[in-house]
């Protein structure tokens, strides 16, 4: 387990936080700019000293303010850090970045064949360049496996893809995505995309103002109609399904856990039939119906049940959830629409969705 | 030509700027660091101490040196009392003001070039593994080349031309505290012009040579800015 209860005082500024999460898989911190994300993986990493409260990792006290004021440096922490900006040392080459955690370690594990995890984090033809002479891509990778090498017992990620091009940063993407399945060690994701949240987490922690609102798995805590993501505009629900097959022009079908089919364009690099994928549903691409539209453009139709209804937001429109077959999924309608169609918990009707991004 | 006692204020002069510009890169380090990370309010005041020898005339620099070192003066009355020579008119005391009369040049290319060095690589380096000890000697000397090329360059450069804080402190022993500046002087006062003009264009041409190498070095890697 990972156990935070946590306080940092800034000039400006006041963290708050408090959770408890598994130590395996992607936690994603999601929130606006400023809401305290870095400051709170700052604060893990041993950074902030001014740091107040409990830390602890594994069973492993980090910080425990009650007992001693002094928290354990973060050279010992071996928490695996990769910044926005990668800060790859400038006098080292690309080679002796990547081993200077990993020359560092009493006891490096055999684990690493290094030739191997070089090409999987493909960098083993820039082993003898120098860093400035990288691209921002190629830079973050060398930051990644720099961290990894010294074999941290938790990756802290600050906005890693912040500062590269779409291109790039989905291919980043991608290779994460892939290489988080590989690796055991637990990640603390910091970002403010939405896309990359849906991608690559597990568990979300929300944060707002300094404060950590909400946290647990990624389904269950954006499903939560009252949370204060589903009220914001990036609303959205994050679907498990599988490739099922390629059979219509242009579109693939996936299959979601609860097994329903949807309808999807393919992308340019179509995943193996019986692939997991993601789907990320926005609330406001969903709009429901009584009945069963016919003759509707909408490739996606579903058969819902509304299982919840939030409060009206100050824009006059309501979040609705709904059990499709045991998956949840977020529509945002208005206000008057709520009234017209007197939509209430438990009705039964149809949920179009207009447009579901596949993630990977 | 040269007479026996210039080539002893050659060497003097060498002994000096070498011991002078060695111990200052070792005091300077930890004190440009602390300057260039310090929070602290007495960080203006050790600022302002320390370029004191950039303004003041080296002659008010030497004659307090003078009262401290005489027999009766604070620094004088300790060595005394640990059972040491005096330091008033031997070449340890010459080190000993150059040390101060130079300090700004050797602390202020440090503390500039301690700046540059970001937070982030810093933190880095403690996030894999690296104590602050292991991070000042793989992350920030490496990174602070230049500064401290600059500031061992300047720290020797400026001890060569000494003249008024020597005169007040070391006198004129040939062989142990007469060092070239002064040996220049004697040999102008005594009218001797061409050995004057040996000792000063010698001086000039090592001087030119020196701030001509680290001018070139900080060029081509770009640094100027760190010096």
């Amino acid at each position: 387990m990972i156990e935070a209860n946590i306080e940092l005082l800034k000039s400006d500024f006041r963290l708050r936080a408090e959770f408890s999460l598994p130590a395996r898989g992607v936690t994603g911190i999601f929130g606006p700019s400023g809401c305290g994300k870095t400051s709170l993986l700052r604060a893990l990493a041993g950074l902030e000293p001014e740091t107040r409260g409990t830390i602890a990792v594994q069973g492993d006290d980090w910080l425990n303010s009650a007992v001693s004021p002094a928290s354990l440096p973060v050279c010992q922490r071996r928490v695996g850090m990769v910044f926005q900006d990668a800060s790859l040392f400038p006098h080292l080459n690309v080679e002796q970045n990547l081993l200077f955690g990993r020359n560092r370690l009493k006891q490096p594990s055999d684990v690493f064949d290094l030739e191997e995890f070089y090409a999987l984090m493909g960098v083993q033809a820039l082993l003898g360049r120098r860093t400035e002479k990288l691209s921002g891509g190629e830079k973050q990778r060398v930051a990644l496996g720099r961290a990894l090498l010294a074999e941290p017992v938790l990756l802290l990620m600050d906005e890693p893809l912040s500062a590269l091009d779409q291109n790039t940063r989905n291919q980043l993407m991608s290779f994460l995505e892939k290489l988080f399945q590989q690796i055991e060690i637990p990640v603390f994701y910091v970002s403010h995309s939405s896309e990359e949240i849906a991608r690559l987490a597990d568990n979300l922690v929300l944060m707002e103002a300094g404060n950590v609102i909400e946290h647990g798995p990624i389904q269950a805590v954006l499903g939560r109609v009252d949370g204060n993501l589903a009220s914001s505009d990036a609303a959205f629900s994050v679907l498990e399904c599988r490739i099922k097959d390629y059979d219509l022009p242009h579109l693939t079908s996936v299959v979601c856990s609860g097994g329903e089919i949807l309808q999807l364009p393919s992308t340019d690099k179509p995943a193996a039939v019986g692939k997991r994928v993601r789907l990320r549903i926005r609330a406001r691409d969903v709009s429901l119906c009584l009945q069963r539209p016919q003759g509707s453009s909408i490739l996606n139709i579903l058969p819902a049940k509304i299982s919840d209804i939030a409060k009206a937001t100050k824009q006059g429109s309501r979040i609705i959830k709904l059990d499709i077959n045991g998956d949840v999924l977020l529509a945002k309608v208005s206000e008057y629409s709520v009234q017209q169609l007197k939509l209430q918990p438990g009705q039964q009707l149809f949920a179009q969705i207009k447009s579901a991004a596949l993630l990977s | 030509m040269l007479y026996p006692s210039d080539i002893d204020a050659f060497i003097v002069t060498l002994k000096l700027a070498t011991s002078t510009t060695l111990i200052l890169l070792l005091i300077g380090t930890p004190l440009a660091w602390w300057l260039s990370r310090t929070k602290s309010r007495v960080r203006s005041l050790v600022e302002a101490l320390i370029a004191l020898p950039l303004v003041l005339p080296p002659t008010v620099l030497g004659f307090y040196l003078l009262l401290a070192l005489s027999p009766s003066g604070p620094i004088g009355r300790t060595v005394a009392a640990l059972g040491l020579p005096s330091l008033a008119f031997s070449f340890s005391g010459l080190v000993l003001g150059s040390v101060i009369y130079s300090l700004p040049f050797v602390v202020q290319p440090l503390q500039n070039s301690f700046n540059a060095i970001g937070q982030s690589a810093l933190e880095v380096a403690a996030t894999l593994g690296a104590s602050p000890l292991d991070r000042f000697i793989n992350v920030v000397i490496p990174l602070s080349k230049f500064g401290y090329l600059t500031a061992a360059v300047l720290g020797f450069a400026h001890t060569l031309g000494e003249f008024g804080v020597v005169l007040m402190i070391g006198g004129n022993i040939p062989g142990e505290t007469q060092v070239l500046s002064i040996a220049i002087y004697d040999h102008v006062e005594a009218l001797e012009y061409t050995q004057a003009h040996w000792l000063s264009a010698s001086l000039l041409a090592l001087s030119f040579l020196v701030l001509l190498m680290i001018y070139s070095v900080n060029k081509r890697f770009g640094l100027v800015n760190s010096a």
